[in-house]
């Protein structure tokens, strides 16, 4: 439904490096990445608010690389809303089917359609002034529903409610891009929302496009050392690489499947530790000591802070149901070799 | 605002209010020096002279005239440096304040060395029947409404770049994207959002174009029932001896334009001032 390629584009002393991305009809795709790192100016290329310098953008199949934005079929939301502050909610929401000489039965047909799927019929009348955060999203939503888009571009949609409807707020947001079946980009910048609604994911860095798939495989195989600390990967160490996959991390040695040499970054995911207080049997790899520094519960699963060594802190997921240790407890950590990434520092 | 006050909101309240009674009092006390200078017989004398009445109309006219096309070219030069970057925008930008900071006589001489000592001018006021444009200026009361236009056209200029400059560019790329042309979105979302600076560029366009003085007496002269304003009639009244007269007119002057000013903010503000 949308292909880039190789998308290139110059704004101020800001350069987009060569984009390459495909984003499947229906399908709701999360752009991460940490503030100035192009997502922006990238939804602006795909609304045609930037002119590429070189590169292709399709959408259904349909060359608009060169097309002005009005003709391009996306519903753009951008950070804050803009939401036309001199018109009221329902002129705002009807604000694009006029542009488009909609006749005016048919307008308030879809006006009254886009706001009862917001459930926001009750500030039609209303003025934009006064209009809570969640209001203001729903209006801007419903506004770009209204001209019934082929694609949905969403600039940190929830960045400006609180964290407690965040969550429900994401939520909905993918109920209703179902409900349109329109292709969606949703940019943000904090993991755990996308994790949450994407269907795929894809990180930018630097204005390029750094690595796409599922939550899943960028938790689990992030492409380097700054990705897996930007995805918070944890228990993220530098050490040095020597045959047979053994990483030497200060005084301790972690055993992997990955054959590297010299220096390395290597990752432990803190859920595929298990904690235990059994010693190490002969021959088994990856079993480390420590003392228990921190022993919080998280919800659906407990962390716990084990120190293993001279400022090596290792954090462990525990799932439930599960049973907390004392504070200063001596205990083991095992991990299998296959659960250790490698990458490059 | 109704929030909770202390003394020393009261103290800024005494002294912001000290500033604000020594400004209305002394613009006030020149006022009431004026009317208590004159005296009843100069009042009729002004209130039924013809004279009096046909600068009155002109000053009207002309100012309002003057305002209108100081506005056509606002919201497109406004538009134009608030959003476009091109070459010579600092130079543009600059040639806008430029008759703000120079001697209103020297619009005036400007104007009139152009007309007649260029081709170009000569061309703009030969007749029609001469191969010329046909466009009297000089000494005309168009050239009224021109010395007007190059001196105030600044203010309605600079008012309606600010106001544009105020606008979220953001809410005209929305615009776009939901099926405006350019166009479109300069006139349904910029220019209803800028109508308020626009306005008060306008106001202060007026205020500047109904006193204006200077450049008449060198480009259109002040010639009684052709060209003549009231600020020419207080000119010519106080040159010939009549104070009481000149004062007289300045007076209504004063009144006209305090009239227009303030039903202008008060029936325009209401409707426009707020966007």
């Amino acid at each position: 439904m949308i292909r880039v390629q190789g998308a290139e584009c110059r704004v101020g002393g800001f350069r987009l490096k060569g984009i390459d991305l495909e984003v499947a009809k229906g399908e709701y795709f999360v752009l991460l990445g940490p503030p100035g790192s192009g997502k922006t100016v990238f939804l602006e290329c795909l609304c045609g608010l930037q002119r590429l310098r070189s590169g292709r953008i399709e959408i259904g199949g349909e060359d608009v690389t060169l097309l002005e934005p009005r003709r391009r079929g996306i519903g753009y939301v951008p950070q804050d809303y803009a939401l036309f502050p001199h018109r009221s909610v329902a002129q705002n929401i009807a604000f694009g089917l006029v542009a488009r000489k909609v006749p005016s039965s048919e307008r308030d047909r879809r006006v009254d359609e886009a706001a009862g799927r917001l459930g926001i019929r009750h500030l039609l009348a209303r003025e934009i002034a006064g209009l809570s955060g969640g209001e203001k999203q729903r209006v801007a939503l419903a506004r770009a529903l209204a001209v019934e888009p082929r694609v949905l571009l969403l600039d940190e949609p929830v960045s400006a409610l609180d964290e407690a409807t965040r969550e429900s707020v994401c939520l909905e947001l993918r109920r209703i891009q179902r409900g349109s079946g329109a292709s969606l980009i949703h940019v943000c910048h904090n993991f755990e929302e996308a994790r949450l609604v994407g269907d795929r994911l894809g990180v930018m860095r630097d204005g390029a496009l750094v690595q796409t798939g599922t939550s899943e495989d960028l938790f689990s195989r992030p492409k380097d050392a700054e990705m897996a600390r930007f995805l918070r990967a944890g228990n993220l160490f530098e050490g040095t690489a020597a045959a047979g996959g053994l990483v030497r991390v200060g005084p301790l040695e972690i055993r992997s499947e990955v054959a590297a040499e010299g220096r390395v970054a290597v990752s432990i995911p803190p859920d595929e530790i298990v904690l235990s207080s059994g010693p190490a049997g002969a021959g088994e790899a990856n079993v480390l000591e420590g003392k228990v520094v921190l022993a919080s519960p998280r919800g659906a699963f407990a962390r716990v802070d084990v120190e293993a060594g001279p400022g090596l802190r290792i954090t462990v997921h525990l799932p439930k149901p599960y049973a907390l240790p004392a504070l200063e407890a001596r205990v083991t950590l095992r991990f299998p070799p296959s659960a250790v990434r490698v990458f490059k520092p | 605002m109704s929030r909770v006050r202390g003394g020393s909101d009261r103290l800024l309240g005494a002294a912001l209010f000290l500033f604000v009674g020594l400004f209305a009092a002394f613009a006030v006390v020149l006022i009431a020096a004026d009317a208590l200078y004159i005296d009843r017989k100069a009042v009729a004398a002004v209130l039924g002279a013809d004279f009096v009445r046909d600068a009155l109309w002109r000053s009207l006219w002309t100012s309002v005239v003057a305002t209108a096309v100081a506005l056509l070219f606002a919201v497109p030069v406004g538009y134009a440096l608030s959003r476009y970057r091109f070459p010579g925008h600092l130079l543009v930008d600059t040639l806008v304040d430029l008759p703000i900071v120079f001697p209103p006589l020297v619009a005036g001489m400007t104007l009139l060395v152009f007309f007649h000592q260029t081709a170009l001018g000569r061309w703009i006021e030969a007749p029609l029947s001469e191969g010329g444009l046909g466009l009297k200026f000089s000494f005309q009361p168009a050239g009224i409404v021109l010395c007007q236009f190059v001196l105030s056209a600044s203010f309605a200029i600079r008012s309606a770049k600010s106001a544009f400059d105020e606008v979220d560019r953001r809410l005209e790329d929305v615009a776009l994207t939901l099926g405006c042309t350019p166009w479109g979105s300069l006139l349904r979302v910029s220019l209803p959002l800028a109508r308020g600076g626009i306005l008060a560029g306008g106001i202060m366009t007026w205020a500047r174009a109904f006193g204006i003085f200077g450049p008449l007496m060198i480009f259109v002269g002040t010639f009684r029932g052709r060209t003549e304003v009231l600020s020419t009639t207080i000119f010519l009244e106080q040159s010939v001896g009549n104070l009481e007269v000149a004062l007289a007119v300045a007076l209504l002057l004063i009144g006209v334009a305090l009239v227009a000013l303030m039903t202008i903010r008060l029936v325009g503000g209401r409707a426009w001032v707020k966007p």
